[in-house]
């Protein structure tokens, strides 16, 4: 009896440490947020809270002044199409290095996992002359194209892959199925919380890039993503940090909400380790 | 007969394999590959500022980026934010999963909190350090009444850059450690509840050693991402490229590559930054096999 009213309140205290941690790591957000309601003259004094949580000028003057709309939607497109192409060019190969033999399999296995020990900045300045060669330069293609690749996602989704009994392809083929079909309407529904969260992580990760799309986009201020929009927002005028930060709110919606769904769905798949890699 | 109805099917396989690796490989070789040999044959040659390789120039790009007077600050600079965020991000997240372990009541709550960087994006993070460490409007100044420069001056400013980037590691590192902490086999807990070893023992002696595979992953990737990906960084936070008290390799090869053109200095830069990231990767390998236990 003791000894659990000794392990409540050792529990109590921990949790009172842990949440007072966790206030202060996620402070600069709850700063970013309380700030963007603030009026200019209010920023001027550092305290906490805005006066009132009504003044929404800053959202607007972010989104029209600062083109903040049209960037967030230049940078949904990318997002959500660079994502669509990796995960189909990750599956497609996946699909080959589970179900199939062939000669050279492992030569190609590691040219692609090869990929993830060259850092992408490294190759910044060549990939920067190569679209520009290719005339994409200020386009969403241009963008997205160097992260059309991804050797982690392609790994892990043949990971997934391998718990699949090689006789269930089998017996589709048999009943004169092809690839295209098995991929659909066998593995994918299968393997549904692994691709649900590489499709989540990977939108999250291309929304948040922010250096190559700076310099693919650098001439054509329409096409900037998000990323370097907010960045943008206090060099016309000085020290606009309250608009800065409504920016960075609004840049911030979409992967907030993704990562709760990942986080969510990552303890329901039991997938809760299985991001490493 | 059944031989001649195999080779077909072999054929047949080939062609579709072929086909299923054919986009990844060729966007692996034209974006990966290519570049990277590219920046190797560019840090040998002279080129021009439009990037067309005009001849051999031996060592002659090396010895010019290191005789140039920014390029051993932006080497301090560089190795200094690895050796300082590398241990510093291990014992913060550390601690934290030791703190959370066990499942509580609300410990969803603040594992959320603790994970909740890891969604935030590298020039959102940079702009609301900026403005939160701001000298003069900003709110840390202001809340501990002090009078630092922060991000805008020379003396705070490599400083301050380390505790941005501990900040947006925090999340994914954590998530990391959590996880081995709670894959650790629940009758090995148990024995040392019924040995009755005290906490901190249990810690040092036996969690810790058990989730050695993870520290040591978290070292790596951290390790990588420090020395690689510091020039966003940089670039937000407006230091200029002279006379900058943070300008890192990357930052300085950013400079070189897209401000001056100079392509030789920029792959010399980065392949600097590579070869250096890859040795300490290979050293922490080598100390890996004495230090890090796979077993349970």
């Amino acid at each position: 009896m003791k000894r659990k009213k000794k392990d409540f309140l050792f529990d109590t205290l921990v949790t009172l440490i842990a949440s007072f941690l966790g206030i202060i790591i996620i402070f600069p957000l709850i700063y970013c947020f309380l700030s963007s309601f603030k009026t200019p003259s209010e920023f001027l004094n550092p305290k906490l809270l805005p006066s009132s949580f009504l003044y929404l000028d800053n959202f607007k003057n972010a989104l029209e002044r600062g083109n903040l709309l049209r960037y967030t939607l230049n940078s949904f497109i990318i997002a959500f199409i660079g994502t669509v192409v990796r995960m189909v060019l990750s599956i497609l190969a996946a699909y080959a290095f589970t179900f199939y033999d062939f000669k050279g399999k492992n030569f190609f296995f590691f040219l692609i996992l090869g990929t993830m020990m060259i850092p992408g900045d490294v190759l910044l300045v060549t990939n920067y002359l190569t679209v520009s060669k290719l005339h994409l330069l200020n386009t969403y293609l241009g963008v997205m194209i160097v992260s059309f690749v991804s050797a982690s996602q392609m790994f892990m989704l043949r990971q997934r892959f391998k718990t699949i009994p090689k006789d269930m392809r089998e017996a589709s083929s048999m009943d004169g199925y092809g690839d295209l079909w098995f991929i659909l309407k066998v593995l994918l529904p299968l393997s549904k919380p692994v691709v649900t969260t590489l499709f989540v992580q990977s939108f999250i990760n291309l929304w948040n890039a922010y250096l190559w799309p700076l310099i693919v986009t650098a001439s054509s201020p329409e096409m900037r993503t998000v990323m370097v929009g907010i960045t943008r927002l206090n060099s016309w005028e000085d020290e606009n940090y309250q608009l800065v930060m409504a920016g960075v709110c609004i840049s911030l919606i979409p992967s907030i909400i993704l990562f709760i769904i990942m986080r969510r769905n990552m303890k329901k798949g039991g997938l809760d380790g299985s991001l490493v890699g | 007969m059944g031989n001649n109805v195999k080779s077909l099917k072999k054929r047949r396989d080939n062609r579709r394999v072929f086909l299923l690796l054919l986009p990844i490989t060729l966007f692996a070789i034209a974006f990966v590959y290519f570049p990277f040999i590219r920046t190797i044959i560019n840090a040998f040659s002279k080129v021009n500022s439009k990037g067309v390789v005009k001849g051999f120039a031996g060592l002659e790009n090396f010895i010019y980026t290191y005789s140039r007077k920014d390029f051993l600050p932006a080497l301090r600079h560089t190795l200094t934010i690895a050796l300082v965020n590398v241990p510093l991000t291990l014992v913060i997240t550390l601690s934290l999963a030791l703190l959370s372990e066990k499942k509580r009541k609300f410990s969803s709550v603040y594992e959320t909190m603790f994970t909740l960087p890891m969604s935030v994006s590298m020039s959102a993070s940079c702009m609301i350090f900026k403005s939160m460490f701001s000298p003069s409007v900003g709110f840390i100044n202001y809340f501990f009444s002090l009078k630092l420069g922060w991000f805008e001056s020379s003396d705070t400013a490599l400083f301050s850059c380390i505790i941005l980037t501990v900040w947006m590691g925090i999340g994914f590192d954590y998530l990391l450690m959590l996880s081995a902490l709670r894959g650790i086999p629940k009758s090995v807990m148990e024995a040392t509840k019924v040995d009755g070893i005290s906490l901190p023992r249990r810690i040092f002696f036996v969690e810790i050693p058990l989730i050695s595979p993870t520290i040591f992953y978290i070292f790596c990737t951290n390790l990588v991402l420090c020395m690689m990906t510091s020039a966003p960084m940089i670039i937000i936070m407006g230091v200029s490229a002279e006379s900058s008290a943070t300008n890192t390799l990357m930052s300085m090869m950013y400079q070189s590559g897209f401000s001056s053109s100079d392509y030789g200095l920029a792959a010399v830069l980065s392949l600097t930054a590579f070869v250096l990231t890859l040795l300490f990767t290979i050293l922490s390998f080598m100390t890996e096999r004495r230090r890090v236990h796979y077993e349970a």
